[in-house]
């Protein structure tokens, strides 16, 4: 793996989506101000629109930098570039989770600083948030993998609407599980079995989509 | 130093609705091959192969020493490729594609690169998207050949140009072989490109390499007979006659493989030669593509 | 200097014809004199916009006529021969009176009509020199 040239991948993405990236760091911030603004509408307002733009720049980087690189035939000057199918999936990957990353890490850190200013302290929130925090990275690495394989927007546009409708599935299944759900009230962490155990089960979800776009690049006899 | 650049033994790409069969040949390095073919024949599968972007059914492929395409990513370090379907990124300049060209290929000749633009005539600030096509192809060409790559491969470079920008494309390629260790692949359905430019020449139709040689060789082999017959007289028939057309008094036979003893052969037979023609490039292809098709050749 | 030879693409000839043919002259004229270095295969090439092996084939039948010098290492040049410039038509010649000689049998022309024609000509040519 060439790491020069997957940073040199990362930077032309970057650029070429520098609007898209520098308007959802900036929503981002906004709903942060939104929820320090205080109270429980703010709290909830400000968590919805850091949801929404957590999920539009994940859906939107992908499609634009993933599916798009084959849709406006710029894949071939890629291609043509001292790089094979590592770099090029290595920079995709990377590229966008990093992005993701920090608005992701802005939701987490925003909301479990909403939870412990929050005069009632309920902290019993934490399992939940971080499972449902979790569930949207799940959701955007399913994203990557479909938009990565199948180099197609019908399909990525598919596992975005699964993507989303699976996270209010799981919102709500999550929610109803009688040992999470008693917690949720509570003024302290309490880390259930089956919390942990979801918790898990997301990320090592999230190694095998990731391990598996790899096998699957690396196994594709048609590049272009 | 390797004396061949490409060399491609027995490759073959099986699909649904078209096979490649079968491709051997070997580009010497410092000189330039015509690939011709008409569309769809299989043309930029093969230069897709060589880029190591579609991965062959069989076969073996080097390029430039490389293994193809396994160490595709050290193969295109000394490569410029540019093809038809080849698009720039439309938001960004020209400038913006030179930098990222430039970062990544070290023997990025700036002073070249400028020269180019100026002849070319297009401004680094001016954005892709706002180029004519004729622009684009040249922007494409400029960020291939000002990383000086030791082998530059173009698919159908000269397509949608018009006759200006053609030979000023043409000439920058012509330009790029004074260099001795420079090779040059580049495909073309225009056969008066390639009859100009190029040492070696190779026929492709319907996934079949059908014909290849050096130009000269090419050029001397094929022959159009033009006979005149006495309504008595029989039509000589000899090998290496690949069609016979005109009329029945008048006919016309071409031959893929001319000697000088065929018009005395023909004489002979109480034919009289009223002409012996040299082929364009162009006749000569659609000649050997007829000639294939329908089974005189094989 | 080499880059003012013009190449014609709808000439029916072939292109190393051509270019023995404009090589010749500009020896015949003694643009290029007996002994001088002559542009490489490869230079006059790139400045004709033609492929290296038509220049080279070119420069192998010029060698075998004996009109240039190819050694190795060092380059082309013009050779030393005195002779050089009469018998650089001979072949021409040849080749302008067979078709002559075919256009006068479409023609319809007796041998000796087309001789009388040939004498003809000659000696307009003459008249327009003096």
């Amino acid at each position: 793996m060439n790491a020069a040239m997957v940073k040199r991948l990362i930077v032309k993405d970057w650029y070429l989506q520098r609007v898209v990236i520098i308007g959802s760091l900036v929503a981002g911030a906004l709903s942060l101000a939104v929820i320090g603004l205080g109270g429980k509408p703010g709290f909830i307002l400000g968590l919805i629109l850091l949801v929404t733009v957590l999920i539009g720049v994940g859906a939107q980087l992908a499609v634009a930098t993933m599916v798009f690189e084959r849709k406006e035939q710029t894949l071939s000057f890629v291609m043509s570039l001292p790089i094979s199918y590592k770099e090029y999936t290595a920079s995709k990957i990377l590229g966008n989770l990093i992005i993701f990353l920090v608005v992701w890490l802005t939701l987490l850190c925003g909301s479990l600083g909403a939870i412990a200013i929050s005069p009632d302290k309920p902290f019993g929130l934490v399992p939940f948030v971080a499972i449902m925090a979790t569930e949207i990275l799940v959701s955007t690495c399913l994203i990557y993998t479909v938009a990565l394989t199948t180099e197609h927007q019908g399909w990525t546009i598919g596992a975005i609407i699964t993507g989303n409708l699976a996270l209010n599935g799981i919102g709500y299944y999550v929610a109803h599980i009688a040992s999470i759900a008693r917690g949720m009230e509570g003024h302290s962490v309490q880390w259930s079995p089956a919390a942990s155990t979801l918790l898990a089960a997301e990320f090592v979800l999230i190694v095998l989509m990731l391990g598996f776009t790899f096998l699957f690049q690396s196994r594709k006899k048609d590049f272009i | 130093m390797n004396s061949i650049s490409v060399q491609f033994e027995g490759v073959g790409k099986h699909y649904p609705d078209f096979t490649l069969d079968n491709i051997s040949f070997e580009l010497p390095t410092g000189s330039i091959l015509g690939f011709i073919g008409p569309n769809g024949a299989g043309k930029s599968t093969t230069i897709r192969i060589l880029m190591g972007l579609i991965h062959q059914d069989q076969g073996a492929v080097r390029v430039l020493g490389h293994s193809m395409p396994e160490e595709q990513a050290a193969a295109k370090l000394d490569i410029g490729f540019v093809s038809e379907d080849m698009r720039l990124y439309g938001a960004a300049t020209v400038g913006w594609h030179m930098e990222f060209i430039r970062s990544i290929y070290p023997r990025w000749d700036q002073p070249y690169a400028a020269s180019l633009l100026h002849r070319f005539d297009i401004k680094p600030q001016q954005k892709i998207r706002g180029l004519s096509h004729g622009q684009r192809v040249k922007a494409a060409l400029l960020l291939a050949l000002a990383r000086r790559p030791r082998l530059l491969v173009l698919d159908e470079p000269t397509t949608g140009l018009d006759p200006v920008a053609r030979q000023e494309v043409l000439g920058e390629l012509m330009a790029v072989l004074a260099d001795e260790e420079r090779t040059i692949l580049f495909s073309s359905h225009n056969t008066l490109d390639v009859e100009q430019i190029s040492d070696q020449i190779m026929f492709i139709d319907r996934g079949r390499i059908i014909d290849s040689d050096d130009k000269e060789s090419f050029l001397d082999r094929w022959r159009r007979l033009r006979l005149v017959l006495s309504p008595d007289a029989v039509l000589p028939r000899f090998s290496g006659i690949v069609g016979v057309g005109g009329s029945g008094l008048l006919p016309v036979l071409t031959t893929n493989c001319f000697e000088p003893r065929m018009v005395s052969e023909c004489r002979n037979m109480g034919a009289i030669v009223q002409a012996v023609d040299t082929m364009t490039l162009e006749e000569i292809f659609v000649a050997n593509v007829q000639s294939r098709r329908e089974g005189n050749l094989v | 200097m080499y880059s003012s030879l013009v190449i014609s693409q709808s000439d029916g000839r072939p292109m190393y014809l051509q270019i023995m043919e404009q090589i010749k002259q500009r020896v015949a004229v003694g643009e290029w004199a007996r002994g001088d270095e002559i542009p490489s295969i490869r230079q006059l090439a790139v400045a004709l916009r033609v492929s290296v092996i038509t220049v080279k084939r070119a420069y192998l039948e010029l060698e075998r006529e004996g009109v240039i010098v190819t050694q190795h290492g060092k380059g082309s040049m013009v050779a030393h021969d005195p002779d050089l410039s009469p018998r650089l038509y001979e072949q021409e010649l040849t080749e302008h009176l067979d078709h002559a000689a075919r256009l006068g049998a479409l023609l319809g022309l007796r041998p000796d009509e087309l001789t009388s024609r040939l004498k003809r000509a000659a000696q307009r040519l003459i008249k327009e020199h003096v």
